[in-house]
């Protein structure tokens, strides 16, 4: 912030050039700071949820809705729970008081999960707003904002034992004279590799897992709930990963914004061509039916992962490259085709 | 004849390209140019590049050093016989003894670097580097070739007679009045005009007036060439059909322009810079703003004229191996460190746009150019000031012996806070043509300058196994050869 109202200063005195001339200074003059002034610690207004999300037209009916409900089934817990204390009490008084204590540590709680929640999203939300701070960086080679941005990441990454050596480079970085965009690619390419080449893992070994699950379980609907608690659990652990730890309603949200991606982009990104063309030219083809359907499901846990990690990344893949269905999507066909290998070899034999 | 010539160099450039490219293909060769007009720190950069790429210095943002895919980068013997040695260590040793800046370029010289790395994917690599470091007034003599005598003539004599060159020009101009073109053939009369020419480039080139349009460019750095006749000739008042007749001054002058441009422009191109395939052009743009608007403009014309030099362009399959096009340029407005780093996207972009023209060339052909504020080495520390409620972003560094700010001649030793003035917002109020744009040192009260930049010394302490500080060095080393490291 500090950067900008500079900025804006100087054009003001600009034209008016009389007040800026040429100086020389000695050192042992009054007033001058030698150590170079860095920019200060930028100052955030808080995230306003709100403005994230886009903005409705018309009456906000569906929220009325939804907070009128909320009060109403508020209202009748409480009146439920008081008359079930005031029972206790006439039932006797020591049980009163257990009801009372029960109910308060029950109230307690649910402010806990509350918070946990809000925290969840709010972590969510953070994550998109970096996102976003570091794409209008790289785009118009923004300095401060590239420093906010890789003080952000620092801290997101605070936690991260493995990263240490790594941070206190980037933090040596930060004073010296680097543009905006290539501090975030610096950035990205420090702390992010690692971190990477996990999510990549992840995604990997969760489409394997969903492909063998669908290739041996005998129940269609087995498949699809397994395929399901992977995707959650994967995006859960991705968003983990990333600096996300998500609640349940962040979960939601995040499944939400998972599907939207994949809607958005339909499933396909550069470099799957590939692996479209190897299952469309007939390898899924030529396995077995629960074999192929292995794969394919496999290959949906691997998109559903690959939008995960689109959507959980705090920085967009700029200086690295992003990773392709390829990438996460060949153990799978290697899988399979080794698999089909073996199998006339067993049919020879019986 | 020309086009006969041109015909024979092309042949032989291809030649030339398609044996680079074959002992290419066992190891692989970048040929970079450094080049810019005198003073625009080519010395300097090309040293702080070799020194940082064998010290491997902190580059952040040079993605093969910092991630230390970089296995080790030496300095080789020079593989061309007859060109001279870039003298680096010559350069270092002033830099750490005596604290000065090195000698500035006056010929081309080359230094070759071997680079082992590691591709991303982890197999080791081998990649030579050879910089070519050349005065970028030798390409301002790149367009003499399209250019008779009568043109050069017609345009060197009416940039004279203009201002603000006409403050310097009254000796040469007197020397081209009492000889003109119809007088005998004289060897004497000869060296005289000529000695009165290249003294008056010469003042041109002084601090105050700071012109870049000085062609032709051997002129000021004769090297070894110095009194032979192909550099004893000068612009004479030619008539308006531009002939002359045989056995006068004036065959005699066209005679050596014609032998100047076979015998040094000629081989330059063929030899040095037809073959390069990155480039880097410094552009002084501080000391130009330093001197005024005039200096500003004939900055520009120059650029005009080195651009116009380049054959930009992605290299197909064939270009490759027959005529090699430079695949990158970059523009570095370099002495970045006599600014605060909150200038430095101001200067930025002045430069983009003294390049404006040449982006767009290079656009269309689908070459990279790109443009970046750099101090190969950083002279300077940065300070806040606080005057009169206002605080003033400065720098702190110790100014060269005899320079001189507000009626201050400084020693050499002492350190100093310089504010030198604010770099527009817009820069095209720089280039306003009615020469209001900003007062400069050639104007008539040179402390109401708007800009002052003085020059510093060296950082002290280079050399004692720290690496130099630089601003910016790493990403132009990214930008010019970080491709070709992976």
């Amino acid at each position: 912030m500090s950067d900008e109202s500079t900025t804006a200063r100087n054009a003001h005195t600009a034209d008016a050039r009389t007040t800026r001339r040429p100086q020389v200074f000695r050192l042992d003059e009054e007033h001058i700071t030698l150590a170079p002034p860095e920019p200060a610690e930028p100052e955030y207004a808080p995230l306003d949820a709100a403005a994230l999300s886009p903005r409705k037209s018309g009456w906000p009916w569906g929220s009325i809705f939804w907070s009128a409900l909320g009060g109403v089934v508020s209202l009748a817990f409480y009146v439920a729970l008081s008359r079930l204390i005031t029972d206790l009490f006439a039932q006797s008084e020591w049980l009163g008081y257990l009801g009372a204590g029960v109910a308060l540590v029950l109230v307690l709680a649910a402010l806990g999960l509350v918070v946990r929640e809000v925290g969840g999203l709010y972590r969510l939300a953070h994550l998109d707003h970096i996102r976003d701070e570091a794409i209008s960086a790289l785009a118009e080679d923004d300095r401060a904002k590239a420093e906010k941005v890789t003080r952000e990441m620092l801290k997101l990454t605070a936690e991260n034992p493995g990263l240490a050596r790594a941070r206190v480079d980037l933090e040596g970085h930060l004073g010296s004279i680097i543009d905006g965009g290539d501090l975030v690619r610096l950035t990205e390419r420090t702390l992010l590799p690692n971190l990477d080449s996990r999510a990549r893992q992840m995604v990997s070994d969760a489409a394997k897992n969903v492909s063998v699950v669908t290739a041996i379980s005998p129940r269609a609907l087995l498949d699809l709930a397994f395929v399901l608690f992977t995707a959650v659990s994967l995006m859960r652990r991705l968003a983990q990963l990333y600096g996300g730890r998500p609640g349940a309603l962040g979960m939601l949200r995040l499944f939400r914004h998972v599907l939207g991606h994949l809607a958005i982009t339909g499933g396909m990104a550069a470099g799957d061509t590939l692996v479209q063309q190897l299952v469309g030219q007939g390898v899924a083809a030529k396995l077995s039916a629960k074999l192929g359907e292995g794969v394919v499901n496999g290959m949906l846990t691997a998109r559903l992962g690959l939008a995960a990690i689109a959507v959980t990344r705090p920085l967009p893949f700029d200086a690295l490259p992003a990773p392709r269905l390829a990438d996460v999507a060949t153990g799978l066909l290697r899988k399979a085709e080794e698999e089909e290998q073996k199998k006339p070899k067993d049919g020879a034999r019986t | 004849m020309a086009g006969f010539a041109d015909a024979l160099d092309d042949a032989r450039i291809a030649l030339m390209s398609l044996a680079d490219r074959t002992t290419g293909l066992a190891n692989p060769t970048l040929r970079l140019g450094v080049t810019g007009l005198s003073r625009a720190g080519k010395t300097i950069f090309t040293t702080a590049l070799v020194h940082a790429l064998t010290q491997s210095a902190r580059m952040p943002v040079f993605e093969a050093a910092s991630s230390g895919r970089i296995a080790h980068a030496r300095l080789e013997p020079q593989p061309n016989d007859a060109v001279p040695r870039f003298a680096y260590e010559a350069h270092m040793a002033s830099l750490q003894q005596a604290r000065a800046w090195p000698e500035s370029t006056t010929r081309v010289s080359e230094l070759r670097i071997a680079l082992r790395y590691a591709t991303p994917r982890g197999s080791l690599r081998n990649l030579t580097l050879d910089l070519v470091d050349y005065p970028g007034e030798w390409l301002l003599d790149l367009p003499l070739l399209d250019m008779s005598y009568a043109d050069f003539s017609r345009q060197s004599l009416s940039l004279a007679r203009a201002a603000p060159r006409s403050a310097v020009s009254g000796p040469y101009l007197a020397a081209v009045a009492t000889n003109p073109p119809t007088a005998p053939a004289d060897e004497s009369r000869a060296r005289e005009v000529a000695g009165q020419f290249t003294a008056y480039l010469a003042a041109c080139r002084s601090d105050t007036l700071a012109m870049s349009l000085l062609p032709p460019g051997r002129f000021l750095m004769p090297g070894e060439l110095e009194g032979s006749p192909a550099l004893t000739f000068a612009p004479l008042d030619l008539p308006d059909d531009g002939t002359t007749r045989s056995n006068t001054l004036g065959a005699m002058m066209e005679r050596r322009f014609e032998a100047y441009k076979s015998a040094v422009v000629r081989p330059f191109f063929r030899n040095h810079f037809s073959r390069l395939d990155r480039q880097i052009v410094l552009v002084d743009i501080l000391s130009a703003l330093n001197a005024g608007p005039a200096a500003l403009a004939d900055l520009e014309r120059a650029l005009d004229g080195i651009l116009a030099a380049f054959r930009t362009g992605r290299n197909s399959l064939v270009s490759t191996l027959f005529r090699p096009r430079v695949e990158k340029v970059l523009f570095a407005a370099t002495k970045a460190d006599h600014l605060h780093r909150s200038s430095h996207d101001r200067l930025e972009a002045i430069l983009a746009k003294l390049v404006e023209r040449a982006r767009l060339r290079a656009h269309e052909r689908g070459a990279a150019l790109d443009v970046v504020a750099l101090a190969a080495i950083r002279a300077t520390r940065e300070a806040r000031v606080r005057r009169d409620g206002q605080d003033l972003d400065a720098i702190v560094g110790t100014p060269e012996k005899g320079q001189r700010a507000g009626g201050h001649v400084f020693d050499g030793e002492e350190e100093v806070a310089v504010f030198p003035g604010d770099l527009p917002l817009d820069p095209d109020s720089l280039f306003d043509p009615s020469d209001t744009g900003f007062r400069g040192l050639a104007a008539e009260n040179p402390e109401a300058a708007d800009f002052r930049f003085l020059r510093f010394r060296p950082p002290a302490g280079i050399g004692e196994g720290r690496a130099i500080p630089h601003i910016r060095l790493d990403r132009a080393l990214q930008f010019l050869i970080g491709d070709r490291l992976v």
